[in-house]
């Protein structure tokens, strides 16, 4: 995977209606990957500083980067709520 | 004179034994279909209508006399103007997603009344050919005469033609199942599951519905079109005997396969019209609880007389008859100007209705609406914006429709790899059916492949425009544009 390369992903809300395809930086971290998929369905679910990054039954840090985090393109990510989080 | 019943087997029935070519030329199984049986075990094919062309063509007339003299009642714009705009939506999605499809189905008969294995079979294949054939112009006919009012029943025609997502899937669903399958798998998915098991939804239940809505003209061409699907659709049940007797395996296989197939689309074409787009006082019963007694019900007890198990999925599917079409329509709304109808937010009063409906369900779906009517609230009416995605959404590599699965807590999409591919399903039938023939499915691109190949546009306005061939006058919007009561509290509220 070459620096900084755009990967897309499909990303589901927890609460949402439908599975999104969010592009991401592969240098972006995870914390900004879970910002974008809540802007993109923040019309059908309220942004919540309560929402983790999950991707095959992982918790992904959100300091870690995209590409650190082992994620590929079209992998499938979840955003979950977890009170405390 | 012959009497009728001494002449009508020599005209409807009429087999002989090949003397220049052999049997397995005239039927190849390419064709024809499998298993390949030699004539003598279809031979006693029947089907309980046994109609005379002379009685087909009488009882056809009679019928386009009734069509016509309603249309010049009650068929004109006028009429159509008196109807709710949520109603007219759900005209708008059946004008849409039936009548090319019915035309398809002209093909998948021609292809049973040349291929079929029986002469019998033949015969009422070729008159469901001059069926589908009507039942293509009807819509056609009466819905023109709307295009000059509201350029979006201009999709009654378009539809077909366009890449639009609906109509991407539709088009997957219907070219498998009217145009590429064989008349014995056709039988199967089209006459018995699809027509006999699923078109109650439109033919009892939409057609009770626009009685009460007060639209004569629907309701008599659904019912119209009913009794021809009453006849054809009898080619199904005597096939499927013959396939069970001889290879069960496969009849179980295709009733599973064909019946998620259909009832995603029915999900779409009838849920959205009875939960959503038909005004509440007119709701006698909720889609699911018309699903309930006639599909789960019915259906059910209709694969046991054949000696078939339900789908090996069915608990799945019985789940997702609370959610599925919930899903949708809240996407749909949501990505309103990716469709050619208008959709409507559903009143608090709705709410309560749906609550009642889906006590299951409707706990996790709430709060998508409750949030959607925040932001009108905030922006004010008109502002169609702030209430709509604009970030791509994933299609299932199967069926083609958003990713839609499961419940809002957990959505069932599932990523598979193959060949070097990663494919995206909606449910686990889904990859059950793409995994079976997988052949039959791996050159198809979903539109997320077709915008990563740099084929249709990432950006949603230009995909809207430019891919799916909708215009401002035809995408989708808000029926009220955001007026509704319950979101004038904050109005003049500003937009974040």
């Amino acid at each position: 995977m070459k620096p900084d390369e755009l990967l897309p992903l499909y990303g589901f809300v927890q609460g949402d209606t439908l599975g999104l395809l969010v592009l991401v930086r592969t240098t972006d971290t995870i914390a900004q990957l879970s910002a974008s998929l809540q802007e993109a369905a923040q019309m059908r679910v309220s942004p919540s500083a309560e929402f983790v990054v999950h991707h095959r039954d992982r918790r992904l840090e959100p300091t870690s980067t995209v590409v650190a985090a082992g994620l590929t393109a079209l992998d499938r990510v979840e955003l979950i709520r977890e009170p405390g989080a | 004179m012959l009497k009728r019943q001494e002449w009508l087997d020599l005209a409807r029935k009429l087999d002989w034994t090949y003397s220049y070519v052999q049997e397995r030329d005239v039927f190849p199984e390419a064709m024809s279909g499998r298993p390949w049986l030699e004539h003598e075990h279809w031979k006693n094919w029947d089907e309980p209508y046994r109609t005379t062309f002379a009685e087909y063509v009488t009882g056809q007339h009679e019928k386009e006399g009734a069509i016509a003299a309603v249309r010049d009642a009650v068929g004109k714009v006028a009429d159509f103007g008196r109807h709710d705009r949520a109603w007219l939506s759900a005209l708008k999605l059946h004008g849409a997603t039936l009548p090319l499809a019915e035309f398809a189905a002209v093909v998948g008969n021609l292809r049973a009344a040349r291929f079929g294995r029986d002469s019998a079979w033949r015969t009422t294949a070729a008159f469901g050919a001059l069926d589908e054939l009507r039942h293509t112009q009807i819509p056609l006919t009466v819905l023109h005469e709307l295009v000059a009012w509201d350029p979006q029943f201009d999709w009654t025609h378009r539809f077909f033609h366009t890449n639009e997502w609906v109509a991407v899937a539709a088009r997957h669903f219907v070219d498998e199942l009217l145009l590429g399958s064989n008349p014995i798998e056709f039988a199967i998915a089209t006459n018995f599951v699809f027509e006999t098991g699923f078109t109650n939804l439109q033919f009892v239940g939409l057609s009770a519905v626009a009685r009460d809505v007060g639209d004569r003209m629907f309701e008599k061409m659904v019912q119209s079109i009913q009794t021809d699907e009453a006849r054809h659709a009898q080619i199904g049940g005597p096939v499927l005997r013959k396939l069970v007797e001889h290879d069960k395996a496969y009849a179980q296989y295709l009733v599973d396969k064909w019946f998620w197939r259909a009832w995603l689309f029915f999900a779409v074409v009838t849920g959205f019209a009875m939960d959503y787009l038909t005004p509440l006082k007119e709701r006698k019963q909720s889609f699911r609880e018309f699903v309930d007694e006639w599909i789960v019900e019915q259906f059910e007890r209709m694969i046991h007389e054949y000696g078939l198990e339900r789908p090996w999925y069915w608990d799945e599917f019985v789940k997702s008859t609370r959610y599925y079409h919930h899903l949708l329509y809240a996407s749909a709304y949501t990505y309103r100007a990716t469709v050619w109808f208008d959709v409507v937010l559903p009143s608090p009063e709705e709410r309560a209705w749906l609550a009642e409906k889906y006590p299951e369900s409707w706990p996790e779906l709430a709060p998508v609406w409750q949030r959607i009517t925040e932001r009108w609230q905030a922006s004010g009416p008109d502002v169609e914006w702030f209430t709509h995605g604009v970030t791509p959404v994933g299609f299932c590599s199967l069926c083609q429709l958003v990713l839609c699965g499961g419940t809002p807590g957990k959505n069932s999409a599932r990523v598979v790899e193959r060949d070097g591919r990663r494919l995206v399903f909606c449910s686990e039938p889904c990859v059950w059916i793409y995994e079976r023939e997988p052949e039959r499915y791996s050159a198809h691109r979903t539109i997320v492949e077709r915008i990563l190949a740099g084929e249709a546009p990432a950006n949603l306005i230009e995909l809207v425009r430019d891919y799916f061939g909708l215009t401002e006058a035809t995408w989708g919007k808000d029926a009220r544009r955001g007026r509704y009561p319950f979101t004038a509290v904050a109005s003049g509220g500003n937009a974040e």
